[in-house]
């Protein structure tokens, strides 16, 4: 009956629209050159809105002009314009073309066809990003793309990978400039966007990142959301659940060696042994046991979207709840995303459209990772293994005078026994689940909106004003206890419970408006864009903290409870207002999409300098040559397509810089405070010395490659680099006798990075069953400083106590390099001591023993002093890389993602040097002593004569190269005959695995360790996936 | 038509976005702060860059490496009169390396001193260039400013120059581009520039402050340091004349004009609720009521060397844990036991005795000899109620003190063989205040009553070294004649700057 009804409506409808616009309807069926039928191709009437979708069995039918022209279009097919010519049913053939030439590259502020494209841009693809379960959208990138190179920092859940694209560009910060649907992120939050929204991720690496000016020297990275496409209301949910696991643990002293390493350390320091039958504590307490966990992982992605020809509409409700693998209880992380865009075409030259996004985050991680200084990683390194983890039997532990004496502040498990604590090792080390037990009831939350409203009219055709508003607001804050607690004799809290709640806001807006014009003159394409953009960042904090309620829990804390004001202590703060104005044009202009040409500027002008640097220009133009569309090379067999590009222009970055830091500020940072009849003073002064002429730093950026497809499957693109930065913002750190508390910003560097860059791709489609594709790339970057102005060398990073830097800036090597000491073994003897003299016969080192490591005499002078260091390795690699392979068969398909990098060094010091009593690493067990002599491991010590483990040297050093296999998934996808049957467009379900392998030398928990000091890094987790992907 | 006025409007509209932006809008003023060329411009901003000068003198923190703590902490340490102690042989490991005399280039307390004192040459050069412009200030006010402002530049100065010998003298606010090429001046120079200072100073500060002004520095204070600084000088005479203004004519009696008299109990010299009493000429303040927790590290003003001395955990009705720091040397234990000296029991806790008393235990520290110091031990009953205790210690730190100034004029009359009846009278005015009989004004004898009367003061290292004593008392720990009466000049300064290495040390 219905199908009657339907049958009538069409005739009448279809009679409607003979009898009135001369229209006819055109069905028909598209589908693949293996007869594979496709669903979801676009197909539009050429030249108006008018246009449908085929469904599921690929077929379609539309109205249109008896003359008209159905042109068809679908991700991965080249597109393909069909004459109506009076028939009523056609059957069209895509070819299947996975070259992506017709597809549309974001450059800002508008987009290209990849094929006239003459910038290095790099495309990561949802296609790309639905074979890996990611939570973050900037892990995307990680493998994926040519010459970016992405560093996960911590395993923690949420945290945010470090990302360098074609090396550093600066001594101060590297970080791309993020665009997310046109509109500028500067500042962070890109976990606010849902993976599963994302349509695609395109990266500007060269010169034609200079619409961005003065923030583009690092790269852009310009993220596109999903939006409604022609058709039908599409729901599609999204599902994961998985489980995490650590894949590798230190390998430490149990409680019996420990007792032995600590004899050994003393004894050879002339001291009695402390622990007199070792064997007697066993293998004691595995306290990497303790803190790590298996932790579950989900994420659900529910989205409705459609469009017709004057509408579209995208809304997603997404939420991810992830568990940490570390001190799950006081680690985890939730997030709700809710996104909603539309436009609107009113009339046929107006669109009107906005983006909004609405997420809220609520995290628990609290505690340090990678420092010596405390937090479960650290903790776990280093307390002792013979200290128990519960102290079930207090009066049989060394140190029960303590768990009486403190007995109210102890800290207890649900069964009321109290955590152990530590005989022999304090400070900040204590039980880690105790102090995860401290954190109970903690958490950092934000909400954070995001929105933009644009409105864009076209008079004439071809000329298109827009104007769009945007705005990021965003809420966080944190509510914290501090209950009362004893963990250790200085980690201790005795006298009064904090509560606090601290709240921020951070408001930026921009207001952009661009006109456009594309205008086509026989063979002559041009497109001119000129913009105006102006931005303002503003925020603003408050904390509160009460002290001393009458409440020892998290859960009975309150602000409800009347203190004297006394014990209510509050905070705020205000940020330093920050603007922008910047103007912009781009010309683009090809011939015959054959010879192609791009040139772009932009003028910033920013707040953060002062007036005479005000405003800075920032040039840059392309040019492209599509080889393949000259004649002579029609026709060939071998290549399909080829274009030469080549690039060069200017581009700034001023990330380093905060507001006025062009002249000298007078505040309490420069003034401190002074004590005048017990009431406190706050004095003021200037914090550091002005320079007027600060500016941005400036990148000359070139860059030269080309695109090629060949044998109709094989895509390559190979791309070389130079880029020189001038003009580097440093710090010039200032001899203490300046007497300044903040050393000043200075243009003072140059440093270089050149590299090349390929990708390679094959994809085929064997038959209807069968498809197959590999994707890789690899690139090499050189880095080199230049100068640094009128210092010498620039030294920076902390190891402990050691006043030796551990790694230093020198023009003529790579920046970061680690500087120290170089060890040679170690001495066997008293006599190999005495033989280690200068020239002038004095001892190298004075202070060795036999045992001891012996340093390389740099300097050609005894005794060893600072001038013996000299550079040791470089924390970033070479090398990276990155493969992606893919099939599928009939319902089934399989993919294998790994990357990985060459040629970096990781420094792990993860030992507390200052507390001779922390736990020791495996391999101190092989340490020298008389009667392991042929050791290289150096002697155990505690006062450390000579420096063994005291000195930053290559003797902490480890080769970082890995290749790990990110991904490996395997899919399974309903037969389109059963979802018919079952009314879904589609179903597929799939287990997968991220990090499932990783193979590598070092020898830490991870050797993805962002900055390459390695102190007891937080690992990536090892996650095995179930999954579930249906449209309706 | 009416199609065609809407496009056009829009167009306009769209048209006045793009050119609407303007140069003002890119000019910000900063919040909470000012721009250096707005500031200095009233009496109160004046008196504001003055604090600034004040405020190293009170650096808890600070250091390079902003580890450095207390410049008692490190002077104990150095000492014959306490090891470094603390959690182990690595904790704060720059007053282990100075106990243990292995300090150098890299590692030392040199880094903190060197840092918190040029600090406030910087900080005082600044104010002294801006006092002669402030609108609206007084000339007596800006002269008084002037005066504590030399002060504490020849304070600053006076601590580099005895710590290191060799230091850059600054004097103006520096210019950008002079900055790495600063000379190591000779000494000298530096102790003529803090004659200069002082005797200037002295003539523009007011011989003592009322109440509301505790803190800040009087005209006896300046006597006061100039009179030490011509003892470190060895011009002994100039010293004694210096001295004798703040001691006055009767010792054991009232000052006139700066009202400078013995405190009748030893005991209260360091009590908290006494603070700035008639026995002190420069106190250090600190407070315990700013609710100072560990975010604050780099700025708080409690007393943490306070909590650093107490012994481990350890707590009874008097005394609260620490973390066992400077435990004192039985040198100096046996020393003063031995003499029966009544100031024992207001300088040294026998922990070990006191524990089995009251049948308590302590963790012992490293080092730990059972003596903890009592001057600025921590006090239930001074344990701050609101913030983090240990950081939130009220005790002031006394500088200078009278019975200071008595010795040292008695050594500098004794050294210049000036007049001998009031070398005794000095002398006998500090022993008679605990009990003690007079004994002969001999230096050796003079050297000893310093020693006692003065314990974990902070000045037994300064004075072991210029007395010439340092090689053999210190011997014990490791001292190096002729390289350990300097510290280090720290190893990076020398990066880049035309400063050259003390002698001895590594370079």
């Amino acid at each position: 009956m219905r199908k009657t009804i339907t049958f009538l409506l069409v005739i009448l409808l279809s009679g409607i629209s003979v009898a009135f616009a001369q229209n006819v309807t055109v069905k028909g069926k598209v589908s693949d050159n293996t007869g594979l039928a496709l669903p979801g191709v676009t197909v539009k009437v050429k030249g108006s809105q008018a246009g449908t979708v085929t469904d599921v069995n690929g077929n379609f039918s539309i109205n249109s002009p008896q003359n008209g022209t159905l042109s068809f279009s679908y991700v991965g097919y080249a597109a393909k314009d069909v004459p109506i010519a009076n028939q009523s049913v056609i059957n069209v053939v895509l070819d299947y073309n996975n070259t992506g030439l017709d597809e549309v590259i974001v450059v800002g502020y508008g987009t290209q066809k990849k094929a006239v494209v003459t910038g290095a841009i790099a495309t990561v693809s949802s296609a790309d990003m639905q074979d890996q379960q990611i939570t973050r959208i900037d892990d995307a990138l990680e493998g994926r793309a040519a010459g970016v190179f992405v560093t996960q920092s911590s395993g923690s859940p949420g945290a945010g990978p470090s990302i360098a694209i074609r090396g550093s560009n600066s001594l101060t910060n590297n970080s791309p400039l993020f665009v997310i649907d046109g509109v500028i992120w500067d500042n962070g939050g890109y976990d606010l966007v849902n993976p599963n929204d994302v349509e695609s991720i395109n990266v500007l690496k060269d010169a034609s990142a200079a619409i961005y000016g003065s923030r583009a020297s690092n790269g852009v990275i310009l993220i596109t959301t999903k939006k409604g496409k022609l058709g039908a209301p599409k729901l599609t949910y999204d599902f994961y659940y998985g489980s995490q696991d650590v894949t590798k643990k230190l390998q430490l002293a149990n409680a019996t060696q420990y007792a032995t390493l600590r004899n050994e350390a003393v004894t050879n320091d002339g001291g009695t042994a402390p622990f007199a039958n070792p064997a007697a504590f066993g293998v004691g307490t595995n306290w990497q046991d303790v803190i790590f966990n298996t932790a579950p992982i989900q994420s659900h992605t529910l989205a409705v979207s459609g469009a017709s020809e004057t509408s579209s509409y995208y809304s997603s409700l997404g939420y991810l709840d992830q568990k940490g693998i570390v001190s799950p209880n006081a680690s985890d992380y939730k997030r709700m995303n809710i996104k909603v865009n539309t436009t609107f075409t009113p009339k046929k030259w107006i669109v009107f459209g906005e983006n909004f996004t609405y997420a809220y985050t609520r995290s628990t991680t609290f505690f340090n990772t990678n420092s010596e200084f405390g937090g479960p990683l650290s903790d776990a390194i280093n307390i002792d293994p013979i200290t128990p983890v519960l102290a079930t039997n207090i009066s049989s532990l060394p140190n029960a005078a303590i768990y009486n004496s403190e007995s109210a502040f102890l800290v207890r498990n649900a069964a009321g026994i109290p955590y152990g604590i530590s005989n022999y090792v304090a400070n900040e080390i204590t039980n880690p689940l105790a102090a995860e037990a401290n954190q109970n009831g903690n958490y950092n939350w934000s909400h954070n909106l995001v929105g933009d409203v644009y409105l864009q009219i076209e008079p004439i055709k071809g000329l298109k004003f827009k104007t769009e508003i945007a705005g990021k607001q965003a809420f966080y804050g944190t509510e914290s206890f501090t209950p009362l607690f004893y963990l250790n004799s200085n980690t201790s809290n005795l006298v009064n419970t904090t509560q606090n709640r601290s709240s921020n806001q951070n408001l930026e807006w921009n207001w952009d408006n661009t006109v456009s014009y594309t205008k086509t003159i026989g063979l002559h394409n041009f497109t001119i864009l000129a913009g105006t953009s102006a931005e303002e960042e503003s925020g603003r904090s408050a904390s509160i903290s009460y002290i001393g309620e009458p409440a020892f829990t998290s859960q009975t804390a309150s602000f409800n409870y009347a203190l004297p004001a006394a014990s209510r202590i509050g905070s705020g703060g205000d940020s330093q207002p920050l603007t922008r104005a910047s103007t912009f044009g781009r010309v683009e202009y090809n011939y015959d999409e054959k010879y192609l040409f791009t040139g772009i500027v932009r003028r910033d002008g920013s707040s953060k300098f002062g007036s005479d640097r005000v405003y800075g220009t920032f040039p840059s133009a392309s040019l492209g040559w599509v080889a393949t569309r000259e004649k002579f090379l029609s026709g060939n067999n071998f290549v399909d397509y080829l274009k030469v590009r080549a690039s060069y222009g200017v581009l700034g970055n001023e990330l380093a810089l905060t507001a006025f830091q062009f002249t000298p500020i007078v505040g309490s940072a420069g003034g401190g405070s002074y004590v005048i009849n017990g009431q406190l003073v706050t004095g003021f002064g200037p914090n550091t010395l002005a320079n007027p002429l600060l500016q941005w730093e400036r990148t000359k950026s070139a860059d030269i490659g080309f695109d090629a497809i060949i044998f109709k499957n094989i895509s390559v693109t190979l791309d070389f680099y130079d880029k020189k930065t001038n003009d580097l913002l440093i710090q010039q750190p200032l001899p203490a006798y300046a007497g300044l508390s903040a050393a000043p910003y200075a243009n003072a560097g140059d440093i270089e990075n050149k590299g090349v860059e390929l990708e390679l791709g094959y994809n085929k489609k064997i038959s209807k069953d069968f498809g197959f594709g590999v994707n890789g790339n690899i690139s090499y970057n050189n880095n080199k400083v230049l100068g640094i102005g009128i210092l010498p060398f620039q030294d920076f990073g902390s190891f402990q106590s050691s006043a030796y830097s551990l790694q230093r800036n020198m023009p003529g090597e790579p920046q970061n390099e680690f500087f120290g000491f170089k060890t040679e073994g170690v001495f066997h003897s008293q006599a190999e001591i005495n033989a280690y003299t200068d020239a002038a016969g004095n001892l190298i080192q004075p202070n060795a023993k036999p045992g001891d490591l012996k340093f390389a005499d740099i300097s050609g002078t005894g005794p060893l002093g600072p001038k013996d260091r000299t550079f040791l390795g470089n924390p970033i690699p070479n090398w990276i890389y990155g493969v992606n392979a893919h099939a599928n068969y009939k319902q089934f398909d399989i993919s294998l993602f790994g990357q990985g990098v060459w040629g970096n060094k990781i420094f792990q010091g993860y030992r507390r040097l200052d507390l001779s009593t922390a736990n020791y690493p495996i391999e101190a067990l092989n340490a020298w002593t008389p009667s392991n002599p042929n050791s290289n491991y150096p002697r155990l010590t505690v006062a450390d004569p000579n420096g063994n483990f005291k000195n930053p040297s290559d003797f902490y050093l480890q080769s970082g190269a890995y290749f790990r296999i990110k991904t490996l998934q395997l899919g399974w996808t309903l037969p389109t005959s059963m979802a018919n049957k079952w009314d879904v467009n589609k179903l597929r379900v799939y287990v997968s695995s991220n990090n499932l392998a990783t193979i590598t030398k070092y020898n830490g928990y991870d050797p993805e360790v962002a900055g390459g000091i390695e102190r007891g890094v937080y690992p990536q987790a090892r996650t095995l996936m179930v999954g579930l992907d249906i449209t309706l | 038509m009416k199609r065609n006025y809407l496009k056009y409007t829009l167009i306009v509209l769209l048209g006045m976005g793009v050119i609407s932006c303007k140069k003002s809008f890119l000019q910000t003023t900063p919040k909470g702060e000012f721009l250096e060329s707005n500031y200095y411009q009233t009496p109160a901003q004046a008196f504001s860059g003055l604090v600034a000068a004040y405020d190293p003198l009170v650096t808890e923190t600070g250091g390079l490496d902003e580890t450095y703590i207390n410049p008692l902490g490190p002077l104990n340490s150095a000492s014959d009169d306490a090891y470094a102690g603390g959690g182990g042989s690595t904790d704060t490991p720059d007053w282990q390396v100075w106990n243990n005399y292995t300090v150098n280039p890299a590692q030392g307390p040199q880094a903190g001193f060197w840092k918190v004192n040029f600090l406030g040459v910087s900080r005082t050069n600044t104010i002294l260039s801006k006092l002669g412009n402030v609108p609206g200030l007084d000339p007596a006010t800006a002269k008084r400013y002037t005066g504590e402002a030399l002060f504490l530049r020849a304070h600053y100065l006076f601590d580099l120059v005895r710590l290191f010998k060799n230091i850059p003298l600054i004097t103006t606010p520096l210019d950008p581009s002079t900055i790495y090429n600063q000379p190591q001046a000779a000494p000298t120079a530096v102790y003529a520039q803090i004659e200069s200072d002082l005797t200037t100073a002295i003539a523009d500060l007011p011989a003592t402050v009322v109440t509301t002004e505790n803190g800040r520095v009087t005209g006896g204070a300046a006597v006061a340091l100039l009179g030490k600084v011509y003892l470190y000088e060895q011009k002994w005479a100039q010293a004694a004349t210096q001295l004798a203004i703040v001691n006055g004519t009767t010792p054991g009696g009232v000052t006139p004009t700066y009202n400078y008299q013995l405190q009748a109990s030893f005991a209260a010299i360091f009590n908290p609720n006494n603070k700035f009493n008639s026995e002190a000429i420069l106190e250090i303040p600190h407070t315990s009521t700013q609710n100072y927790s560990w975010n604050n590290w780099d700025s708080f003003k409690g007393n943490v060397y306070v909590q650093m001395t107490g012994p481990r955990d350890f707590s009874d009705a008097t005394y609260a844990g620490g973390w066992g720091f400077n435990p004192i040397t039985t040198q100096l234990h046996d020393a003063m036991q031995n003499a029966n000296d009544p100031r024992y029991g207001y300088t040294i806790l026998n922990l070990d005795s006191l524990s089995a008393l009251e049948h308590k235990t302590y963790t012992p520290s490293y080092q730990n000899t059972g003596y903890f110091s009592l001057k600025y031990a921590p006090l239930t009953k001074f344990k701050s109620a609101t913030g983090t205790v240990e950081l939130n210690y009220p005790n002031d730190y006394i500088e200078i003190r009278l019975a200071d100034t008595y010795l040292m004029e008695a050594e500098a009359l004794v050294q210049s063989g000036g007049n001998a009846g009031r070398a005794l009278a000095l002398l006998t005015a500090v022993r008679a205040r605990v009990g003690l009989a007079p004994v002969p004004a001999t230096l050796a004898n003079i050297y000893n009553e310093r020693r006692f009367e003065l314990a974990l003061e902070g000045h037994r290292w300064f004075d072991l070294v210029r007395w010439g004593q340092a090689a053999t008392t210190l011997a014990f720990k490791g001292f190096k004649a002729g390289t350990n009466e300097l510290l280090p000049i720290p190893l990076n300064e020398l990066s880049n700057t035309k400063l050259v290495q003390n002698p001895g040390y590594a370079k």
